[in-house]
This record gives structure tokens, sequence and C-alpha cells, in this order.
């Protein structure tokens, strides 16, 4: 209750509104204590306002029973405006409303009644606009015209001087009487500093210091004409012609038809339209509920709306009808952008569809606006670990397990998740594990056998490298192809393994440049661990597109027979090649950029032999291409994808790895003598033309290479594969005959295994 | 402002009218009104549409017998139509939705079913049927643009500080928002009801014009030259008569 408010209008109506009020306010608490103790003051203060005022009372009988009913909402301090601007500069332009000449024009308020409101309602900080009328030694005198803060008076008649005191004006120039800059008739804007109210003298600076802090942007000092405020110049006109109404001149002005007038004058008067005041008791707008409001029970209505076409949704979804489902949903969401229901059935059929990944954004979106939401929670679980699984066999490991602790994280109860995780964490454990004893057993195996085999193998060599000669020339176009998507998917693979593996086969090479069978294994430990390492840690961005490519070659691989089959024998060769040619590889520089055409037109003379083993060297993203290329062919056909992308993974790694130590293989000595004969050999081999070897060889050579390859792959990974195999199994079905090829007798598939691994030693042991 | 001037409307009987009007329709007017005002509040309408639905509805009435209508149908596309002609469009769903939750409080929003639809389409008929009864002519001047004007100047002659002190504006503007519960908007000019509701306003607060006594002319002569006292009294006490209305009706 605003006591002064109350004393101030029981000042005015008397002792009659107090006797009302006390009568109808009785049961308000806050009245009745107010008007106990401002009983007596009120009654005290009522008899001098004079008798004059008492017949008006009477005639004010209504309003005050009026105002003692409505006293509640009146006297309320929420009533009040919050807090109005203390006082505005008057450059508000006419566009805005219709600014009007001063009231007490209107009204011909006697020009000294006028001089007492003056200086009654005048304020330091206020802004003035006079004239000089004189400069002084101390300062200048200035007639005032106009206000330009604060209250709009007319005062242009009442004579009211102001001193401008020396130190009050700012020196224009270094030198001289800062008054010297002013001449008599100036018009001077200034504020208000000091008010003798009693004296009726004021005292102005031209400092804007002296003006409150919103006013501070204000020029004061000499200003033109144009620059008075608006009102005072409706005000002069208004007194060259006196006639003129207050009600035409405001119709006249363009800011009384500016359709914009109303809103900006309830601002600057402060009243709120979002909650209109109102005295009436049932309209009292704080009382209304937000729920009753229209934005509300449109959004309360969108709701149900949409829930409707979810359930016909539901419906069409049980029945089979997937397509009227989706739309539905799809209607639904129109609808109402944020129902849960909605995007969480709309989840529910995407995932039922295969698109795992838009479920998924369906369901965080649910759960986003209604976190609580069970439904969405445990189908996102759900739709996270199986798609989850889903990544698991596209070998992203790290971003299949990324899933399941998602939904973990989502649900920390959900079985399925955990499972799923533990046994992804078991398998790659279990990869690890099981590739290092597979490396150490090969190592043994090596170490045995290489010794003893080691006549048979030179002889095998020379004969096989024989016949890859000639069929890499059949292939090279294949291998062509392939290079280019090999390109893509090597130079997209991390960079932190490969930098791993650089260090480490430096290391390697390091060790000694003199090869020795310890240090043929070791490397080999190495290169097996590494290549574990990729397969457990894949790249999974560059995987699905190599994982497409290979399709294509696959399909197109698969129409001819005889190229595809040749490969296999070319990547033993060109393993070989690494090692042997390191003697060469000077002497090949010079062809290199013509042997990659060659290599590429599918050249299928013999000169073209020698470049194309150097490049193998030099290039060695190329050569990887090749080996790439012709291992995903015959993985392919003997197991599944998944491994098939897995060696090619090892392979890349295993070409990568060349790289930055191809330098040395220039200038470093030939290896071993062994190397040497081969080489020796082989260089004859090319020459021989063993062109004429007749298809029918080819193809069981080949055949024994494949048979051979499973065979060794199937001991590099079998075991560790052991939860795969199912699948193996349908991959294998549907290229039945890589099986075939691996019904080979016994004794030959071990002699080629050892050739294999011979080989595959070899290979290394450049690095070192 | 042809509306306003009250020619159309029985000029000559409109203080008898305010007396003679039976109590029944009036209060009836008055709880039609209060519906228009409320759900124009819950719709987020600002006064001069909400002011237009409701003299709409009251000019519909001076023409047309209650009986011949449904009062709140009438006012419902009262709203829809002072949206269109104040430039401030609503929604009929919205309308329809403001509007029900009004008549059955708590209860969910309508389903957009056939019933919906028939509802919606009585009230762009009723619509269409008003126009026609208010021969098109449904823009009205009214006193709101007046009263801030008057509010401006006033508060430039007044002390500044009784100004802040006293809620001058506010009450003012409360009180031309609720004069529109009665059909004082067709029978008072715009400029003359501003007037009025300054006075009252002031009066409530006892705040005195500064130098009244001493001159020529009242303040509220200024504002309106054919303004005299006793339609100021006029004025007031009718607005102080839908007062009492709003204690009668709950």
């Amino acid at each position: 209750m605003d006591r002064d408010l109350l004393r101030q209008s029981l000042g005015c109506h008397g002792p009659a509104l107090l006797s009302l009020l006390r009568s109808e306010q009785q049961d308000n608490p806050h009245f009745r204590s107010l008007l106990g103790t401002t009983a007596e003051p009120a009654r005290g203060a009522a008899p001098p306002p004079g008798a004059g005022r008492k017949e008006k009372r009477v005639d004010n009988i209504e309003i005050q029973k009026f105002i003692s009913k409505k006293a509640d909402l009146l006297f309320a301090l929420s009533w009040k405006p919050d807090a109005s601007v203390p006082s505005e500069v008057h450059d508000d332009n006419d566009n805005h409303y219709a600014v009007m000449p001063p009231l007490e024009q209107f009204m011909e308020i006697p020009s000294m009644d006028r001089r007492e409101l003056f200086f009654r309602d005048i304020e330091r900080g206020d802004i003035v606009i006079g004239r000089i009328s004189s400069i002084r030694e101390f300062g200048f005198f200035m007639v005032l015209i106009c206000l330009g803060s604060g209250i709009m008076r007319d005062i242009s008649h009442l004579e009211i001087t102001a001193l401008c005191p020396l130190r009050d004006v700012p020196s224009h120039s270094n030198h001289g009487d800062p008054l010297s800059y002013y001449q008599t008739g100036d018009i001077i804007r200034a504020g208000i500093k000091d008010i003798d109210r009693y004296h009726e003298k004021l005292a102005v600076s031209l400092y804007s210091s002296s003006l409150p802090p919103h006013l501070s942007g204000i020029k004061l000092g000499v200003i033109t004409s144009e620059e008075l405020p608006l009102y005072y110049r409706r005000s002069v006109e208004l007194n060259s012609n006196s006639l003129e109404s207050y009600e035409n001149i405001m119709q006249s002005s363009l800011g009384f038809v500016n359709p914009g007038v109303v809103e900006f004058l309830l601002e600057k008067l402060g009243i709120d339209e979002s909650h209109p005041p109102s005295l009436m008791r049932g309209l009292q707008s704080k009382n209304f509920s937000e729920d009753d409001f229209a934005s509300a029970l449109r959004k309360k209505q969108s709701a149900s709306w949409a829930l409707k076409c979810v359930k016909i949704g539901v419906d069409y979804f049980k029945v089979g009808r997937h397509v009227d489902a989706m739309n539905e949903y799809n209607k639904a969401l129109e609808i109402d952008k944020q129902n849960v229901e909605a995007l969480v059935a709309r989840g529910a059929l995407y995932a039922t569809k295969g698109s795992l990944n838009k479920a998924i954004e369906d369901f965080e979106l649910a759960l986003e606006n209604c976190p609580t939401h069970r439904n969405a929670r445990k189908y996102l679980c759900q739709t996270l670990v199986e798609r989850g699984g889903q990544l698991e066999e596209e070998e992203k490991f790290l971003n299949a397990e990324s899933y399941y602790k998602k939904a973990l994280a989502l649900d920390e109860t959900f079985k399925d998740a955990e499972d799923a995780l533990q046994k992804l964490h078991k398998y790659m454990q279990k990869s690890l594990e099981l590739r290092e004893k597979q490396a150490e057993k090969e190592e043994k195996q090596k170490t045995k056998k290489i010794e003893t085999s080691a006549e048979k193998l030179r002889k095998l060599l020379k004969e096989e490298k024989r016949l890859k000669k000639k069929r890499r020339k059949s292939s090279s176009s294949s291998s062509s192809v392939s290079s280019a998507d090999e390109s893509i998917s090597s130079s997209s693979s991390s960079s932190s393994s490969s930098h791993k593996r650089h260090k480490k086969s430096k290391r390697n090479r390091s060790e000694s440049s003199r090869s020795s069978k310890r240090h043929w294994s070791k490397t080999s430990s190495g290169y097996t661990d590494q290549s574990r390492k990729d397969d457990c840690y894949p790249v999974p961005t560059n995987t699905s597109a190599s994982f497409l490519n290979q399709k294509q070659e696959v399909e197109k691989l698969l129409e001819k027979q005889d190229r595809l089959q040749c490969p296999n024998a070319q990547v033993k060769e060109k393993e070989k090649g690494l090692l042997t040619s390191s003697v060469e590889v000077p002497d090949d520089l010079g062809g290199r950029s013509d042997l990659y055409n060659s290599y590429k037109t599918q050249a299928g003379s013999s000169k073209t032999e020698k470049p194309y083993k150097s490049e193998k060297h030099f290039s060695s993203r190329r050569n990887s291409s090749d080996c790439f290329s012709r291992n995903s062919e015959d993985k392919m056909k003997a197991s599944s994808y998944r491994r098939f992308e897995k060696d090619t993974e090892g392979r890349k790694d295993h070409s990568r790895r060349w790289e930055p130590s191809s330098g040395k293989y220039s200038t470093s000595p030939a290896s071993s003598d062994y190397a040497w004969k081969s080489l020796e050999k082989q260089k004859k081999c090319m020459y021989s033309g063993s062109r004429d070897v007749s298809k029918h060889e080819q193809r069981h050579q080949l055949n024994t290479n494949e048979g051979e390859r499973a065979h060794d792959k199937e001991d590099g990974c079998g075991e560790g594969n052991k939860a795969e195999a199912p699948e193996d199994i349908l991959n294998n079905k549907e290229q039945p005959e890589s099986r075939v090829k691996k019904n080979l007798p016994q004794n030959l598939l071990n002699i080629f295994n050892q050739i294999a691994e011979f080989e595959k030693e070899k290979g290394n042991k450049p690095k070192k | 402002m042809e509306a306003v001037r009250p020619d159309s409307c029985e000029r000559g009987t409109a203080a008898a009218r305010a007396e003679e009007r039976p109590a029944p329709e009036a209060r009836a007017h008055f709880r039609v009104t209060r519906f228009i005002m409320e759900a124009g509040v819950k719709l987020g309408m600002q006064s001069i549409p909400i002011a237009t639905a409701c003299t709409i509805y009251h000019k519909f009435f001076c023409e047309i017998n209650l009986d011949a209508y449904d009062l709140y149908l009438v006012a419902m596309s009262s709203l829809y139509l002072a949206g269109k002609v104040e430039e401030q469009h609503l929604r009929t769903r919205d309308i329809i939705n403001v509007s029900h939750r009004y008549f059955n409080p708590g209860s969910e929003p309508l389903e957009l079913d056939s019933r919906f639809w028939e509802l919606r389409d009585s009230i762009v008929q009723c619509e269409l049927l008003m126009l026609r009864v208010l021969r098109f002519q449904v823009s009205f001047q009214h006193p709101h643009k007046y009263l801030l004007h008057y509010l401006i100047s006033l508060k430039n002659w007044l002390n500044r500080y009784s100004w802040q002190r006293t809620p001058i504006s506010v009450t003012a503007w409360a009180l031309l928002r609720d004069s529109y519960h009665g059909g004082l908007c067709l029978r008072f000019q715009a400029q003359h009801l501003a007037v009025a509701v300054l006075y009252l306003a002031l009066q409530v607060y006892g705040v005195e014009v500064p130098a009244e006594g001493e001159a020529e002319k009242p303040w509220w002569q200024v504002f309106s030259d054919d303004l005299t006292k006793p339609i100021i009294d006029n004025i007031v006490s009718d607005l102080i008569q839908i007062y009492t209305m709003d204690t009668e009706i709950p």
C-alpha cells in the first residue's frame, strides 16, 4: 500500500473519503492498519485546503465511492509503473508523436504563476537554452528562452536570466579570454549548475559535467536556431497565431497519424501492454493462467493432434504399411516439430528399415526434448548396440566401442551393451595375443626350414618368376586400376600409425646392415606385430571407400579368370623384387617414368620388366597398390571381406614401410649372396622369354599358389578369427572357387608354404 | 470518426439511454465484453484492437436485437474482425481455443475435427453478417491516442516528482480500457472520453493541475473546445456505473 499516495488522495477528498474507505476496505488488513494510523493527521490536514473545495467534494461523492471501492487496486504498490525515465532530451522529432506547445500556453496562465512554477520545478542538471544578454569580465548573462530536457515549459516571456561564470566557460583557444569567443545574442545551450529558488537566481555551466550521466553526450555551448527544441518552435508558431487550438495543432501533426504512436507513447509513459492494467477485478491479468493463453493452448492442441497422427502411423506400421506410417510420422512432426512420440516412432521405423544412423538421430532428438522418455532411451540403447555391431563387422572397432559406451552411458544397466563391449574388448585382446603367438610359431618354422629347403626353393622360385613375368604383363591393366584406388586409401590412412611404423623400421634397420637369420626373424616378428596392430585399429574413414573399390575390382576381375590369378604370383615376385633388385636400382633410375607409362598401358614386352621392378622400390605407393590389389583379389576369394580388409591394411603398411628407407636401398650393397644369385637367375628368366609357357601350366601354378596363400592365411589368423567363422563360411559359399583351389596335394602345399615364408623374409630383409 | 460521432446511435437519447437501458441487457453486454477483453489479453492483442473489437460488438447490438444472435459468437467474430481491421491478425484456431478454454476452464483444447471446423465456419459467417450490418464501417477513432498526448502535455506542466509518485497514466489507461465494457465509446467523442478518464485519474489521486485557478481556460477545455463540465461528469458517472457492475457480476 502506498501511504503517501493515499495521504495525498485523502488530503484532497477529505474525511468523507476516509469514512468511505473505512467501511469499504474494512476487510483489507493493509487498510485497517493504515487508516488507523493516518486517520488523525489526515483529518487535521483536511480543513486548510479551504471552504471552496467542500462543495466540490459533494459533487464528487460518486468518485469517492469509486475510490473507496477500488482503493486496494489504486493504491497498490504494484499499480505504479516500475521506474519512469527521469528526464529525456526533447529532440524527439515530430515523426514519433505530435510534439505540442506547452499546456500553460493554451491555458493562458499569468506570467507570475509560470515563473513561480518554473523555479519550483527546475532542477539541477536540466538543460536550458537562452540568448546571451550581456558579457562581463566574470562571465556572461543569458536570458532563457526554453528548456532542453526535463520539463517542457513556455518560459520565453518570463525574462529569466542565468549567469554563466567565467570558470564554467571552456576556452576555445590557448590564449586570450574564453569569453571573447561569445557575442551578445548568441544562442547558448547550458546545464543548470545552481538554483537559488528564493532569490530566483540561476547559475549555468558549459561543461557537460554539469549534466546527469544519460545526457552527457549533449554538446553545450553555442547552437543555431535550427537546433532549438521542436516544442519551442511550435510554441513560437502558436504565439503568432493564438487562435490555433490544441486539437488542430495535434491533428495536423504528422506524428499523430503515425501508426506506431500508441506503442511509442506507451513506452514513453511506462505503461506495460503485455500486462494491461485494469481496475476490473475479473480482468487482473496477473490472475490469468499462462496455460489459458493462445500460444500455450495452440501448443497443447498441436501436440495432441500430432499424437493422433502418430497413433495412425503406428497402426499403419503394425500392418506393415511402412510408407504410410512414415508419412503420418512426418505429418506429426510437421505439426509439432518437437513431438517426442513422433520422433520415437519414426526412429523405430528407421531402425527396422535399417537406417540406424537416422534412427539414432531421432531417438537422440527425442531424448533431448524429453530426457525421461523411457522408450526413447531404451530404443536408443538398442539401436546404438546394433549399430556398434555393424561397425564391428566393418572392422571399425573403435567406433563400435564408442557406440557401446554411449549406450552404456545412457543406461548403465543395459546388459547387451555391456556384453557387446566386453566381447569386443576380449576379442581385441585375444586377437592381439594370438597374433603374437602366431608370429613366434612362424619364426620357429622359418628358422628350421629355411636352410633345408633352400635348394628346393631356389628352383621353384626360378620357375615361378618366369611364369610371373608373363602374367604380370597380362595383369598390369587390372593392377593399374587398383593403383588409383590404393593411392586414395593409403594416403588417407592415419598418420600416427605410420609414424610408429617408421620408427620401428628404422630401428630395425639400424640394428644391422648385414642380414642374418636372427634378424630376419626379428623383423618378421616385428612385421606381424605391426600388421596385427593395424588389424585391430583400422582407420575408419578409408575402409569403406577401399571396400567399395575392392568390390568393383572383384567383379571386374572375376570376369577374367586368367588375369585374376596372375597377380597372385606377382605378389610373390614383387616381394622378391624388393629384395633382389636393390642392386639394379641405380641403373634403372632413368627409366622410371617410361616404365610407369608402359606399365600402365599394359606393355607386354620383356623390356619393361626391369624398370618395372625398380619402380617397385622407388614408387612404393604404386608398388603397394599392386600387391594390394592382388592380395585383395585372392583373399577375396578365399575368405570373407573382413579378412580381406585386414589383409589390405597390412599390405599397405608393408608398402609404406618402404618409403622412408628407399633411399638407402640404392646405396646399400646386396644384402646377401643368396639375393645376388636369385637376382641373376631372375634376370635370366626374364630375358629367356618364357612366354611360351602354356596356359594350363600357368593355371596350375596359380592354383597352387592360391591354395598355399589361403593356407598361409588360415594359419596366420584363423585361430584369432574363430569367432567369425560362420561368416567366413558364408562368404566362402559365395566364392566356391577358392575352396576348390585349396584342394591340392599336401606336400605341394607345404613346399609352397615354405616358399612363401622364405620370400616374406627376403622381402623384409632390405628394411634392415 | 464517423462511427464515434454518435449520430448513428441516437445521440439525443445517449444520456437517457444509460439509465433506460434495461439492466439485464447492460449486464449481458458487460459479461460478453469482459469475455472479449480477457480473450484479447490471452490472444496477445493490444489495447487498440481490443477496443475495436468491443466497439464492433457494441455497435452491432445497437442495430440488432439482443436475442437475434449468440452473443459470444458475435464476440468471437468481433475479435477476428478487429484483428483484421487493426492489422494484428489473429487465427481463428487461436480464438476458438481461447474461447473454449474460457467457457470450459481447465478443459483440453478441442480436437481438430469436423465440429471444430463448423465452429470456425460459423465465426467466419458471422463476421460477414456483421460487416453487412455495420455497413462495412468498422474503423474507429479511439480515445487512446488522444489520451496519450494529453498525458504527455500534462506531464510537462506538473511537477516531475508529483508525476513520478502518482500513477496517473496507468490509471487513466486502465480506466479507458475498462470503459469499453459499456457503450460509452459509441455515445461520446474520443477526445471527451480521453479527457474524462484523465480527469477521473487526477481526481482519484487528488492531483491538481498547477495554477488551475489562475488559468483563463481549464486544462480540459484546452484539449477539447466543445467539451463541457457536464459532459465530463456524465462520462465519469457512466464509467463508475460500469464499475459497479464489476462487483455485482462475478
